[in-house]
């Protein structure tokens, strides 16, 4: 699906230069779930940013569907990324002032979908995450498990085909976590790629492969026994 | 504690340079702007307080019926005819003086040297009213028929000299008079020195007596006929009578003099006292020119509050947390609202020091431009700058202060506000409050811009651009040259004509007289204005004949004079219709006639209409077509209309003055452009239009500056938003739309105050003219547009440059 070939990110400001992604190598088959795990401030976030388009590496390839993006403005990244690609963050990044539905319904405001088929859409994918409940109501009014899952529910209403998750149940109780755990586990048995950031091992566990990652480098991939 | 509030103020600022930067330049300007405003408006309302006896003196002008249609609502002067009944009758009066200003040519002795000079014909008693300073010479200085008073600028200007008692002016190469004293130049804030007369400052009074036999024993104690603008009749009261008793005394002896048709024609005079005669040209023109300026710059400085108030709100927000943290240590309500007020109104202060030094720059400058003598007393103006400091501090800052500190503190601290909606409404209602005002001001200044463009254009009716003005021709002297001076003119390659008449058009001078259809019928009288022309006349100004003939020197009937008892004439179409003919061929051959005049023996005059001429618009401007009538009258003949062709123009000007010369060696040519004339009253309603666009620009500008600060930090405020947003897919241009229209519809609304409020405020203009633009609302439309879109451009600017930020960066700001 992916692949990143000698692809580095320096951050400059004015005295520092601090090297986030050091010619990194890697490749994400399309189907696979994989993690990635390393200390604080090894680069986890970066290379998931890089990955989802957030962010423009400094140096190197990337190749998504073939294409190499790595040089592509703002829009046309901001194009693919709104077709193929969805996000969970540690932080739900939820916006207040819209209800759930409203919320969920972000994410194909900006794609060419009537009001019919969003309504469908919403409504199954509110059922799926098992929010539907809850539909009025604001983020804040919700446990975090359940900004959670309204998170997910946002992530994949569109049909994304990658679902990048930034510390997905950082901010969740072990029962909660497992929740969202199960239901990555479940799109991805639907053929869903996910590539997560986590700190648990027993949530990468849930993954094929697990890539570790240590001072911007791409220390160890180790594959999960079927 | 207060200069700790100071100190944590100032250091706020620092902290947020670019928002503090726009609340103060903001609000200094529109300080800046209110206080010019106040002090200008101050100034041309407080003149004239050089002479002594100033709350004791008053004049009387005439208002005019509100069917005159003369182009103003009264006058500043009375018949003269008053002044000699009111020293009769109301003996109370102490003091009564008239002034007459006539234009002579004066020269010294056999000297060449000889200028064009305005001199002030006045009664004796002027000097007992008026104390002016005396360099040389005393207040009995034109108690004598030949004495006269010079201003000091006068003195210098034809003597070189201040010291110039005893020496003889001549007016006019004929009228000797000897110099009794010299006074001091009026300062510029009098009256004497108001923006509608010229050479300011210079000073000459002549008595009053001497003008008469100047001018062909002209009665000025009996002139029932006659108001200019200037000429004055000022009265010095005891100190227990007041205004009203004035008035009453001065309608009184109207009432029991005036001729009847005057008293239709003035129904009532108007006493003022001294301190408004520099500014009654503006009631007189009906316009409110030293309020407007005054309630503009009031509307410029509310918009800058709203600056203010709008960021402080939005910004106040973001300080959630220190108030919470202030709260939980025991700060009650009251002692952060006085937190929050001391920061605004430290703001205040700022912005009004930088005001006050912009005033230090700026009234110089003003002064020397307009020939005034406004000043910075600091002492007269100190309560009024400290109010006005305190009004601006405390309104602009008591509701960000009073929202910021009324929740919870547990709700501060977690900083809940910032995810709420709290004081959208109030900022969209202060948006739209600033555009209104704006809006309405752009659509005001078009409106005017339009209208004057038109009043411009409809003078175009008379080629203004090609005819040569000679004023003064009716002097004795050079009347007798009158056909020399025309053949020779009419010789010069380049000079395609030239004629005479009474007035030119542009001139506003109402030349009237009352007639009536039927010999003697007093019941339908009718109003003609008339203009005396020569033979070329209407060749001259291509002024068509619709029917008839023109006049002739060669028939006798065509020819006016006091003694003749026919006359034929040409008249215009509204002359026609009022003097109820049915239609201008029915009119041609028939008679009208002048109305008896009880008083005086002259014979009834019979005008016989020979010509038919279009309506045209003859004093142009502001005034509305008039029935007029066109007579050769060879007597009252004052101007020379030289129509020249567009090529060489500078020698065919040349020319025309060296012809000038030779025909009339002893007088200066007096020369202009019929444009000029034009002028003299266009560049009012254009200053008017300039000063109006002045304060829309100021206006519009501050409004923008605040609404871009406000979207700056909206926007800010809104990044993590815009972040997930732009994560989700969202387009740049979709960003940019969800921001800009954030603030459209406050603006939207806006419209709906400020384009009614235009068009009325538009007519109050219009209905100034006779001819005024048709697509008003097509203008108010056009302004609101210009409104919107630079709000538009202002807010996306900034929206697009956030929208094309990379979205983590968005994202990362948490």
């Amino acid at each position: 699906m992916l692949n990143l070939n000698n692809l580095s990110k320096v951050y400059r400001t004015d005295e520092v230069e601090t090297v986030a992604l050091n010619t990194v190598n890697i490749g994400i088959e399309q189907g696979e779930f994989v993690a990635i795990m390393g200390p604080s401030g090894c680069g986890k976030s970066t290379l998931l940013n890089v990955i989802g388009m957030l962010d423009r590496p400094s140096e190197g390839e990337y190749l998504f569907m073939g294409e190499d993006v790595a040089g592509y403005g703002e829009s046309r990244l901001s194009e693919i990324r709104k077709q193929n690609i969805g996000f969970i963050f540690q932080n739900f990044n939820l916006i207040d002032e819209l209800s759930v539905r409203e919320n969920i319904e972000l994410a194909l405001l900006y794609h060419d979908i009537n009001a019919r088929e969003r309504k469908r859409r919403i409504e199954q994918v509110m059922d799926k995450v098992g929010i539907a409940h809850r539909a009025k109501h604001r983020p804040s009014q919700l446990s975090g498990g359940q900004q959670q899952r309204v998170a997910v529910a946002r992530a994949v209403v569109g049909d994304q085909s990658l679902i990048l998750a930034d510390e997905p149940t950082g901010n969740l109780d072990s029962v909660h976590g497992q929740e969202v755990m199960e239901m990555l586990q479940s799109l991805n048995d639907e053929g869903t790629t996910i590539a997560m950031v986590t700190h648990s091992s027993a949530h990468a566990d849930y993954a094929r492969r697990t890539i570790n990652l240590f001072d911007g480098h791409v220390v160890t991939q180790s594959l999960r026994a079927a | 504690m207060y200069s700790n509030y100071v100190k944590l103020a100032l250091r706020n600022m620092g902290k947020n340079r670019l928002y503090a930067f726009i609340n103060i330049t903001g609000l200094a300007i529109g300080l800046a702007v209110f206080l010019f405003g106040s002090i200008l408006a101050g100034y041309e309302r407080d003149h004239d307080s050089m002479f002594s006896q100033r709350d004791r003196i008053f004049t009387a002008g005439s208002v005019f019926a509100p069917d005159a249609d003369i182009g103003v609502l009264e006058t500043d002067s009375i018949y003269t005819a008053m002044a000699p009944l009111l020293r009769n009758e109301s003996s109370d009066i102490e003091a009564i003086a008239r002034t007459v200003t006539r234009e002579f040519l004066i020269s010294v002795g056999d000297n060449n040297d000889s200028y064009y000079q305005t001199v002030s014909f006045a009664d004796p008693e002027l000097t007992q009213i008026f104390d002016f300073k005396y360099l040389y010479g005393d207040a009995s200085a034109i108690d004598s028929p030949n004495g006269i008073i010079l201003s000091e600028s006068i003195a210098q200007k034809f003597f070189g000299r201040s010291d110039v008692v005893g020496e003889v002016l001549t007016l006019d190469h004929e009228h000797d008079l000897r110099v009794t004293a010299v006074i001091e130049n009026i300062p510029e804030d009098s009256h004497f020195n108001s923006s509608i007369i010229q050479d300011r400052g210079d000073r000459i009074f002549a008595p009053l007596v001497r003008l008469g036999p100047m001018q062909g024993d002209f009665k000025f104690d009996e002139d029932w006929g006659n108001l200019s603008m200037g000429d004055m009749t000022y009265m010095l009261l005891p100190a227990d009578k007041d205004q009203q008793w004035l008035s009453d005394e001065v309608n009184a002896v109207f009432q029991r003099h005036a001729p009847e048709g005057q008293q239709d024609f003035i129904p009532s005079l108007r006493v003022r006292p001294l301190v408004e005669a520099n500014t009654m040209i503006w009631d007189a023109m009906g316009v409110p020119a030293i309020d407007t300026i005054r309630l503009l710059g009031l509307l410029v400085l509310i918009i800058a509050c709203v600056n203010y108030t709008n960021l402080a709100t939005a910004q106040s927000l973001g300080r959630a947390r220190e108030v919470g943290l202030r709260k939980t240590f025991g700060a009650g309500q009251r002692q952060l609202l006085v937190q929050f007020l001391v920061e605004s109104l430290t703001t205040a202060v700022i912005a009004m020091l930088l005001a006050v030094a912009c005033m230090e720059l700026l009234i110089p400058a003003f002064n020397q431009w307009a020939g005034k003598l406004v000043s910075l007393d600091y002492l007269a103006i100190a309560p009024f700058l400290i109010v006005t400091t305190c009004a601006v501090g405390v309104l602009a800052g008591a509701y960000p202060a009073y929202l910021i500190t009324r929740s919870s503190p547990i709700d501060s601290l977690k900083n809940t506000m910032l995810k709420g909606n709290r004081g959208n409404l109030f900022r969209s209602v202060m948006i739209g409050t600033q555009f209104a005002i704006s809006i309405f001001m752009l659509a005001s200044v078009l409106v005017m811009y339009y209208q004057n463009q038109e009043v411009e254009k409809s003078s175009n009716i008379f080629p203004k651009s090609n005819i040569v003005i000679l004023e003064r021709v009716q002097v004795d002297e050079i009347a007798q040259r009158h056909e020399t001076l025309r053949q020779q003119l009419m010789a010069i390659p380049g000079v395609e004509n030239a004629s005479y008449s009474s007035q030119v058009p542009f001139q506003q001078s109402n030349s009237s007289s009352t007639v009536t259809r039927d010999k003697g019928d007093d019941s339908a009288v009718v109003t003609l204005n008339n203009v005396a022309i020569d033979e070329g006349f209407l060749e001259t100004y291509d002024i068509p004949l619709l029917g008839g003939r023109t006049l002739s020197r060669d028939i006798a009937n065509d020819i006016n004079s006091e003694e003749a008892e026919q006359v034929n004439v040409l008249i215009n179409q509204l002359g026609v219709e009022s003097l109820g003919f049915e239609s201008g061929q029915a009119a041609l051959g028939q008679s009208f006639f002048s109305q008896r005049d009880e008083e005086s023996e002259d014979p009834i005059k019979q005008y016989t209409i020979v010509g038919l001429v279009p309506d045209q618009n003859f004093l142009g401007l502001h005034n509305k077509i008039k029935p007029m009538t066109f007579i050769l009258s060879p007597d009252w003949l004052r101007v020379a209309s030289v129509r020249v062709e567009g090529t060489n123009l500078s020698q065919t000007l040349q020319d025309i003055e060296r012809v000038w010369k030779e025909v009339n060696p002893d007088y200066p040519i007096q020369q202009r452009f019929l444009d000029d004339v034009f002028a003299d009253i266009y560049t009012i309603f254009q200053t008017m239009n300039k000063v109006l666009a002045g304060f829309a620009m100021v206006a519009l500008s501050l409004a923008l500056i605040g609404l871009f600060g406000l979207a700056a930090f909206m926007a800010e405020r809104r990044t993590r938003e815009i972040g997930i947003r732009k994560v989700l897919g969202a387009r740049v241009d979709q960003i940019v739309r969800l921001l800009v229209w954030q603030f459209s519809i406050p603006v939207l609304w806006s419209l709906l105050v400020a384009m009614p409020a235009a068009y009325a405020a538009s007519g109050m203009y219009l209905n100034f003219f006779s001819e005024r633009i048709m697509m008003l609302p097509l203008i108010i439309a056009l302004a609101s547009v210009m409104g919107l879109v630079t709000a538009w451009l202002i807010v996306a600017g900034h929206a697009v440059k956030i929208a094309t930020a990379s979205p983590i960066q968005s994202l990362r700001y948490e």
